[in-house]
Order: structure tokens, then C-alpha cells, then sequence
């Protein structure tokens, strides 16, 4: 199906991104750039959250994990079927069946009647992960959705996430800080600074560009690994 | 006595219900609007706050004075002017209170609903679920604010004996004639009906916590 834009505009208070074209499919395209870049303003334009000039068309059914994700009051499984249940318009009792497995999925099934005010925050994430991936998206944004999570817990995640993607063609769009994320879950990059589109291309080749900040990125997940 | 207390729980009531109607609206285009006026309503109902009963009930009875601006609608030393005065006393209140909670509760939540594909629809019943105990807790502060009230029901009530007498007038009444266990009486009750109050108000928010 695929995320097609054409110029896309938008302005946060006085930030101004501006991005000249922008496409996502299921092989991934992983946004980069250093803080105050506009990677989260992009995400917000593309998905309609935030007032923008220009087109995108994308899947009706998306989904987003965002970076502090927001939770109802109310407990980890009320919190992912009542989005279930209201997305997909299936029976409450279907949206809970689908929250408890989406839930043992990212490992909260033992933390599933905890309120989802008092989850911890990479618990909290877990839960966004969750709620995302039950809502069955054909389209999914991803902000910085592995940042609190424990290291021993992550690939068992980015896995969950990927396998979604291979098994339905989902988009896929994630922002991240991460070379290590951005790897494992995408073939293409759009690297963003000051508003503006700096690099665009395979992930490959944009992490060889010279460029400072992709070349810390590059130096870091080499010591990391 | 059942015929008073009645009678400030029903104008209290009808009072509290009036200016939901008006601030909640308020409130929700306070911290949803975009319009510069959302400043100046927030700032009115801050000042609103300290508002002297005494002085609205003085508007409200000099507005319906027999030769007043709105004398001809004969309502001074009726329930109605009651309650229409304690309407204005209140609103400030539940405004600025709902104004509190709706700002706590996080403002992220619309666009994260969205973002998941929920339906309009049911992003509004779903925030409306996550705001409700902030609501009901501003309007039942409210209604306790309107029912231990005196000035206003004095002035433009006028504390009529099976017409316009509440708990408070009542007691002043007593009082003056140096009738104290009168007074310590409809005090009692009074404190009853705030102590019934607090119980639903907590009674709800344990529910939804």
C-alpha cells in the first residue's frame, strides 16, 4: 500500500519543517537527525495529528506508538481493548481476548489488571507496543518505541514488531536515536536537521554520508556492539 | 424543618446543575479554544472566586426590584431569583475547578486515540470517561459552595416562611431571636447534607479511580 507525500509543511510554535517529499512502505524507513530536528513533528504531519500543508496518503487503519505514550485510567487490559474495540468495532469480549494476547506478547501478561497510570514507564511502552500492534495497522508509526525498555528486552520486541510487519506489509515509519533500531527494523532513511531533509536513501548509504551526527551515531553503535 | 432543608437542597441543585451548563463549556473552550478572549474568561472566573455572595446577591435583588431593570418579571422573593443568584456565585467555581482537571489530565490523550484509528465518536466518549471525576468533583464543590450560602439567599429570597426560607436564613432568623437550638438544628442538617456531598463525591471517585 504504502505512504506517499508530496511537500509537506508544518509549524510547531516557530519551528518550521519543511520536507520535500517523503514515502514508507513495509521495508522500513527509519527518520533520524539529532534533538529539535523535527523527526516527531514529521511523524505527527504524516499521520493528520498536527495542521500541515500538503497531501500524504496512507492506509486508513494506523497506528502510533509515540514517545511518552499516553494511557486512559483504568487497567493495562481495559486500556488496550477499549482501543481495540472502538478501532476494529468487534465485541468487547473479542477486543479483550485480543488485549490479553497482545499483552503476553510484550511481556506485561502477568501486569495486565495493574492500573496503566502506575505502570512504569517502560512498561508503559510495552503497553503502547501492545495497544499498536491489536489495533492491526496497515500503516505504523514508531517514536523511539524501545527507549525505556530493558536491553535484554529489546530484540525480543523489535522482533515482535518486525515479524507484524513481514507477516501483513505493514508501512512502517520509526523515528529513533538508535542505529541499532533503526537496523533492525528498516532498509531506508530520511535523516532531518533543522526542519529540513538532509539525507534521503537506503539506510546503508545514508549512514556512510558524511555528516556528523550520522557519523556519531555510527562510532556509537559500533562500541555498543 | 423538612420543608427548608428541602427547599436548599432543590434550590442548590437546580443552581449547581445551571452553572455546569455554563462553565464545563467554559471550561472546555478554555483549554481547547484558540480564541484570545479564553484569557480574559479564565481571568473573570479567578476573580470570581472571592466573589461576595452579599454583592451578587445585591445585583441580582436590585435587577429584579420592583422598578428594577427586570422588575417586571415579578421574580424577587421567589426560589427562582435564588437560584439564579447562586448560579452566578458558582460558576467561577466549577469553571476554574474543571479548567484544574482538564489541564491534569493529559492533553496528549486525543491525539494518542487518533493516532490508534478510534473513531471520533468514541475519542469523545473515552476522554469524556477520563474527565468525568474532575467534573464531578467541581460540581459538587459547587453545590456545596451554593447551599451554605447566605447573603444572596437573604436578599433575594427574602427568607419567607414556607415560600423562600433555607437552612442558612433560617438559621440567622433563629439566631436573632435567640432561638440557639432552632439554630443548632438546621446547622445540623446543613452539615448533614455537606457530609452527604463529600461521601458522593468520594464515593465517585473511588469508583473511578
Amino acid at each position: 500500500m504504502g505512504i506517499t507525500a508530496g511537500r509537506l509543511v508544518a509549524r510547531r510554535g516557530r519551528f518550521v519543517l519543511d520536507v520535500p517529499d517523503f514515502r514508507a512502505d513495509a521495508s522500513g524507513t527509519a527518520v533520524l537527525g539529532p534533538n529539535g530536528a523535527g523527526k516527531t513533528t514529521l511523524l505527527y504531519a504524516l499521520q493528520g495529528l498536527i495542521a500541515r500543508d500538503g497531501s500524504v496518503e496512507k492506509p486508513i487503519r494506523a497506528a502510533a506508538v509515540f514517545a511518552r505514550p499516553a494511557v486512559l485510567r483504568g487497567s493495562a487490559l481495559w486500556n488496550v481493548a477499549a482501543v481495540v474495540s472502538a478501532a476494529l468495532q468487534v465485541s468487547f469480549a473479542d477486543a479483550q481476548s485480543r488485549a490479553r494476547s497482545a499483552l503476553g506478547d510484550v511481556g506485561l501478561a502477568i501486569r495486565w489488571s495493574a492500573d496503566a497510570r502506575t505502570l512504569s514507564t517502560g512498561e508503559r511502552q510495552r503497553l503502547a507496543i501492545a495497544r499498536a500492534l491489536a489495533v492491526e495497522p496497515q500503516a505504523m508509526f514508531l517514536d523511539e518505541p524501545f527507549a525505556n525498555i530493558d536491553a535484554d528486552a529489546r530484540p525480543d520486541l523489535r522482533a515482535l514488531l518486525r515479524s507484524y510487519v513481514e507477516r501483513t506489509r505493514c508501512d512502517l515509519v520509526l523515528v529513533t536515536a538508535s542505529l541499532a533500531d533503526a537496523r533492525a527494523m528498516c532498509a531506508n532513511a530520511v535523516v532531518l536537521r533543522q526542519g529540513h531533509v538532509v539525507h534521503a536513501g537506503s539506510l546503508a548509504g545514508v549512514t556512510s554520508a558524511r555528516d556528523e551526527y550520522l557519523q556519531a551515531l555510527v562510532a556509537e553503535s559500533r562500541l555498543i556492539l | 424543618m423538612l420543608e427548608i432543608a428541602a427547599l436548599s437542597v432543590a434550590v442548590s441543585i437546580v443552581a449547581t446543575l445551571a452553572a455546569a451548563v455554563v462553565a464545563i463549556p467554559a471550561a472546555l473552550w478554555i483549554v481547547h479554544g484558540r480564541s484570545a478572549a479564553r484569557t480574559v474568561v479564565l481571568a473573570l472566573f479567578g476573580a470570581g472566586l472571592g466573589l461576595p455572595p452579599v454583592a451578587v446577591g445585591l445585583a441580582v435583588a436590585f435587577t429584579f426590584w420592583r422598578s428594577g431593570p427586570l422588575g417586571w418579571v415579578d421574580l424577587l422573593y421567589t426560589p427562582t431569583a435564588m437560584a439564579i443568584a447562586q448560579t452566578i456565585i458558582v460558576v467561577p467555581l466549577i469553571g476554574t475547578l474543571a479548567v484544574i482537571s482538564l489541564r491534569t489530565s493529559d492533553d496528549t490523550l486525543a491525539m494518542q486515540l487518533a493516532a490508534l484509528s478510534v473513531p471520533r465518536r468514541a475519542r469523545f466518549y473515552l476522554i469524556a470517561r477520563e474527565v468525568a471525576p474532575g467534573f464531578a468533583a467541581a460540581i459538587l464543590a459547587g453545590f456545596g459552595r451554593a447551599v451554605a450560602e447566605v447573603g444572596a439567599a437573604q436578599m433575594t429570597g427574602g427568607n419567607i416562611e414556607g415560600q423562600t426560607r433555607v437552612l442558612t436564613t433560617a438559621t440567622m432568623l433563629a439566631v436573632g431571636k435567640g432561638e440557639f437550638g432552632e439554630a443548632f438544628s438546621y446547622v445540623a442538617v446543613l452539615l448533614g447534607i455537606m457530609a452527604v456531598a463529600a461521601g458522593v463525591a468520594l464515593t465517585l471517585q473511588r469508583r473511578w479511580a
